[in-house]
């Protein structure tokens, strides 16, 4: 036996005194202050779940998560107390040379080990798998089919006709007032995802669910929003890194009711022959506006018109390689698409009359490529 | 070779900078390991500092260049796993492992200094992107189409990424080097008495990772060498605008990649397993069920890649979901193991064994959330958010850089012949754990709140700024826990108390010789029996648990060249039941 003295104080009875000291800290810091802590225990518990499902697949993958979640908690309690049971129970005293006895392993355990696991992760497979089949359904006939077209940094949203083919209506306000996926409640709707240039990822936090997209192949999912979801909005976001835009690739998802659905998707599909071509025999422009796009954003952050009047609109795209547009809104939608340029490259848009008021342009690429349109 | 005429005691080291550089040995090769990879741990933990010092609070304050944060987080990635963490757990492997099979050193000790000095030119090269226009910032997972070269900034134009790929390709080729020299080494340098099954447990995971390693790194350096092709030749493997697939790299990357996970834990797990039975005075709990769980882990981890890619919508999921429930099944078998190796044990608490009880607790959770991820349609919420990176970071973080530490203060004494401070340690570790917690705990709730990872910036309304700025102040109190390790290592090899050869009451050979130990390693070796050869010697006498005690035979003491694999006789072992006191 070596003779190192190992006379210390038992820092374990140390550690546990220091624990049970802070937690009753916290309970008398939460009773002065008044905090009410059933309520502050309820929501840390509730925030070990994901947020509340919009979608019948969704809702699908919540039930699913919720067994894990109990089988995990379960064996967390048990081992992790067992590690800490074992600590406090088994410390060498100081000066206690005796050897404990020296076992050395257990078949039966190990055996048992083995198997009860086996049986656990067999069952939470064939759970995952059935929940699988439902998740990645896919209609024979949806009710709805939209193309999400993702790009470097921006979504847009093709409405295809009942086909599913022809393009009926393209959202190209991935966001905001007028814009975002408008999707009905109660049925089912078939993504397409498609992405000209790097993978990006379609994440609504609220569908529990994503998909990327991957140029070179056109990924599909299906989901139906909740009747009782009618009325919301939820936020979505590109969940795949893309670039130094990344984290400016949001979009929203509106859900509507099924026949609100039907009267929106007819008023846009009957505005978009209406909506201004990118070039027509119009009168001449009562006035041009120089725009340039370099380095992703646009050299002018306000721009002014005159009212009832067409203007022009100058675009010398100066990004070798990357395509640039520049497309009006208002609140109530898109009033003007311009032609799309790839740089180095000018476009001259001719646009439309529009009548006096507040308008945002952007690039229908780039999400950050934004700038205010004074009509006056 | 036959007989060497060192004595322990006597120090055979030249001194000075032209040894370390041009030294041959595995001691100081591997501490030329560990302090390579501390270095760019010290570094990558910088870069990971300014990431959380950007998502403390919404808004982009620090990092307005976003690019410049791609390039953090990138960087942070790929230096802790290829720089930090498998070269630290080699750089252990390659001090202990010839020691503890009784070898004078590894089988190619010039090999061996080669595939370390290929490490910190790998690195300096991956870095050096910082000083031309920008390093790789298209992860670490470096997926195409973003990291090809095409005009216009928006994928990875420029000399960062094609430094990123050729750093990569130099430190594969220097792991692959490695891997061989630890398989002829360990197959062919053992010491007379040391079968396969009386290995320490080290040696196994030392020895199923340099399999991983030979079979796995390869495959990478191969995909790398295409996407470097794709961006200086022209070549189109992966990219879709010109006829490739850009899903055929994250098959290529991850068939790599994830047995690269256990090639970062097994290690680790196999310091634990030293640890454990050292500090609790009792044998490793079923020595032969852990080496067959190693041996699982390692084949299983080649057939479950394709769980990083269930949303590509590229991949046949059931199967691969079934194979990644399948993996935690050999992994339960080394948790409980581990915990009745403590079972009615005598545990001392010292700094090794903190280390290592948070590697058991904090690896319990990395493991136990791996389960949701196999879990497809649950992975499906789960992927790419921060739910991930708390995953990844209680696997790698709480696993291995805990159990890194864990072998730290067990084998510094070894290595400088002096002791760490033990406040010191506790100290470290406590603010350690906490800090860890505090960070990456809070990670899965943002997660499952919908927080993607890799944005810059989130908005005020998410609802995410208490738990963000929480990971932010955990992520600075970790820094802040390697003050107290650097001053104490600093201060322990100056004026640490003399270690000994024999510290802790050690298991295994190293403990045999001199700290540090001489250059050819043993004066003499002891009789192994067993897999605890100085237990036995220490308590062979006296205990009826130990091996039989065998007398000193002068006449294996020289260092061994022949690898003697005759199974020796083992003695029933005496059963014995608990004393009550």
């Amino acid at each position: 036996m070596t003779s190192r003295p190992r006379s210390r104080p038992a820092p374990g009875a140390i550690a546990i005194g220091l624990i049970v000291a802070a937690l009753l800290l916290l309970v008398v810091i939460a009773l002065v202050l008044r905090i009410d802590l059933v309520a502050g225990i309820r929501n840390a518990f509730d925030s070990l779940f994901p947020v509340r499902a919009a979608t019948a697949q969704g809702q699908e993958i919540r039930n699913l998560y919720d067994i894990v979640f109990y089988f995990a908690a379960a064996i967390f309690l048990l081992v992790e107390g067992l590690i800490v049971w074992i600590v406090i129970r088994d410390r060498r005293k100081p000066g206690d040379n005796e050897l404990p006895a020296q076992t050395h392993g257990n078949n039966l355990a190990e055996i048992s080990w083995t198997l009860i696991p086996t049986v656990i992760v067999a069952f939470l497979f064939y759970i995952s798998w059935q929940s699988l089949n439902k998740v990645e359904a896919v209609s024979l006939k949806p009710d709805l089919t939209v193309k999400a077209i993702a790009g470097q940094f921006q979504w847009q949203f093709v409405y295809l006709a009942e086909d599913g083919v022809t393009e009926a209506f393209t959202q190209v306000i991935p966001q905001g007032p007028g814009g975002g996926l408008s999707a009905p409640v109660g049925r089912n709707v078939l993504v397409l995802l498609e992405s000209p240039d790097v993978i990006h990822a379609f994440y609504v936090p609220r569908f529990l669910y994503k998909r990327d997209v991957v140029p070179g192949q056109v990924n599909r999912f299906e989901f139906r929003l909740n009747e009782d979801e009618a009325g919301q909005t939820f936020g979505g976001q590109c969940a795949e890194l893309c670039g130094i835009g990344h984290r400016t690739m949001t979009f929203e998802v509106n859900a509507l009711g099924g026949a609100e659905f039907d009267t929106w998707l007819q008023e846009q599909i009957d505005k978009a022959p209406a909506s201004p071509g990118p070039s027509g025999s119009a009168p001449p422009p009562a006035a041009t506006l120089a725009l340039v796009a370099s380095g992703i954003v646009f050299d002018q952050a306000t721009l002014s018109a005159p009212a009832d009047e067409p203007f022009a609109i100058d675009l010398d795209n100066r990004d070798a390689g990357i395509p640039h547009d520049v497309a009006i809104r208002n609140d109530s939608g898109l009033v003007f698409n311009g032609q799309d340029v790839t740089g180095p490259g000018k476009v001259v848009d001719n646009v439309p009359p529009l009548a006096a008021g507040a308008y945002t342009f952007f690039c229908t690429f780039h999400a950050n490529m934004t700038g205010t349109l004074t009509v006056q | 070779m036959a007989t060497t005429t060192l004595t322990p005691a006597a120090s055979a080291y030249r001194s000075g900078l032209y040894e370390w550089l041009t030294t041959t040995d595995h001691k100081k090769i591997g501490i030329l390991y560990i302090v390579n990879s501390f270095i760019f741990f010290f570094l990558a933990g910088v870069l990971a500092l300014g990431v959380r010092a950007e998502l403390a609070v919404p808004g982009l304050q620090l990092l307005t260049d976003e690019h410049l944060y791609n390039q953090l987080f990138t960087m942070h990635g790929t230096a802790m796993l290829f720089l930090f963490i498998i070269p630290m757990l080699a750089g252990f492997a390659n001090y202990i492992v010839p020691l503890q099979i009784g070898a004078p050193d590894m089988a190619f000790p010039r090999i061996n200094a080669l595939s370390f000095w290929l490490l910190p030119l790998g690195g300096i090269l991956m870095f050096s992107g910082f000083l031309t226009g920008g390093t790789a910032a298209a992860g670490w997972t470096g997926y195409p189409p973003l990291s090809e070269d095409r005009p216009g900034g928006l994928a990875s134009s420029g000399p960062g990424m094609d430094l990123w790929l050729t750093g990569l390709i130099l430190i594969g080729t220097a792991s692959i080097l490695g891997a061989v020299n630890f398989l002829v080494t360990i197959f062919k340098m053992r010491a007379p008495g040391m079968t396969l099954f009386r290995m320490p447990i080290l040696v196994w995971t030392a020895l199923v990772t340099a399999v991983l390693v030979l079979m796995a790194t390869p495959v990478f350096t191969s995909a790398l060498i295409m996407l470097f092709i794709d961006r200086n030749y022209g070549g189109h493997f992966f990219d879709p605008a010109t006829g490739g697939n850009a899903i055929l790299w994250q098959n290529v990357f991850w068939f790599y990649s994830h047995p690269a996970v256990y090639v970062m834990v097994l290690p680790a797990m196999g310091m634990v397993s030293e640890i454990l039975p050292v500090f609790s005075r009792k044998p490793l709990f079923g020595y032969k069920a852990f080496i067959f769980a190693t041996a699982g882990i390692g084949a299983l981890g080649f057939s479950v890649w394709a769980h990083h890619m269930f949303t590509t919508g590229s991949v046949y999921l059931p199967f691969f979901s079934l194979m990644t429930f399948l993996i935690a099944v050999p992994t339960g078998v080394k948790m409980f193991n581990w915990i009745f190796t403590m079972w009615r044990g005598k545990l001392t608490l010292s700094t090794p064994l903190l280390f290592a009880l948070g590697f058991l607790s904090m690896f319990l959770i990395g493991g136990i959330n791996g389960a949701f991820s196999a879990a497809v349609p649950v992975d499906f919420a789960l992927h790419d958010t921060y739910w991930v990176v708390a995953h990844l970071h209680y696997v790698l973080f709480g696993g291995s850089v805990f159990g890194v530490f864990a072998g730290v203060y067990y084998w510094f004494p070894k290595m400088t012949g002096r002791m760490l401070n033990e406040t010191l340690g506790k100290v470290q570790f406590v603010l350690m754990f906490i800090g860890f917690n505090l960070t990456f705990f809070p990670m899965h709730v943002l997660g499952l709140q919908g927080m993607p990872r890799r944005i810059a910036d989130y908005a005020t309304t998410a609802g995410w700024n208490e738990l963000n700025l929480a990971a932010t102040i955990g992520g600075f109190l970790i820094a802040a826990s390697t003050i107290p390790f650097l001053w104490n290592v600093f201060v322990s090899l100056r004026s640490g108390p003399i270690a000994g050869d024999d510290p802790w009451e050690g298991n295994t050979l190293e403990w045999a010789t001199t700290s540090p130990p001489p250059p050819y390693n043993f004066d003499r070796l002891p009789e192994i029996r067993s897999e605890r050869p100085l237990f036995d010697l220490r308590h062979g006498l006296t205990h009826p648990a130990a091996v039989l005690p065998v007398p000193t035979d002068p006449s294996v003491t020289s260092p061994p060249v022949v690898v003697v694999d005759e199974p020796v006789a083992r003695p029933a072992r005496a059963r014995r039941t608990r004393k009550e006191p």
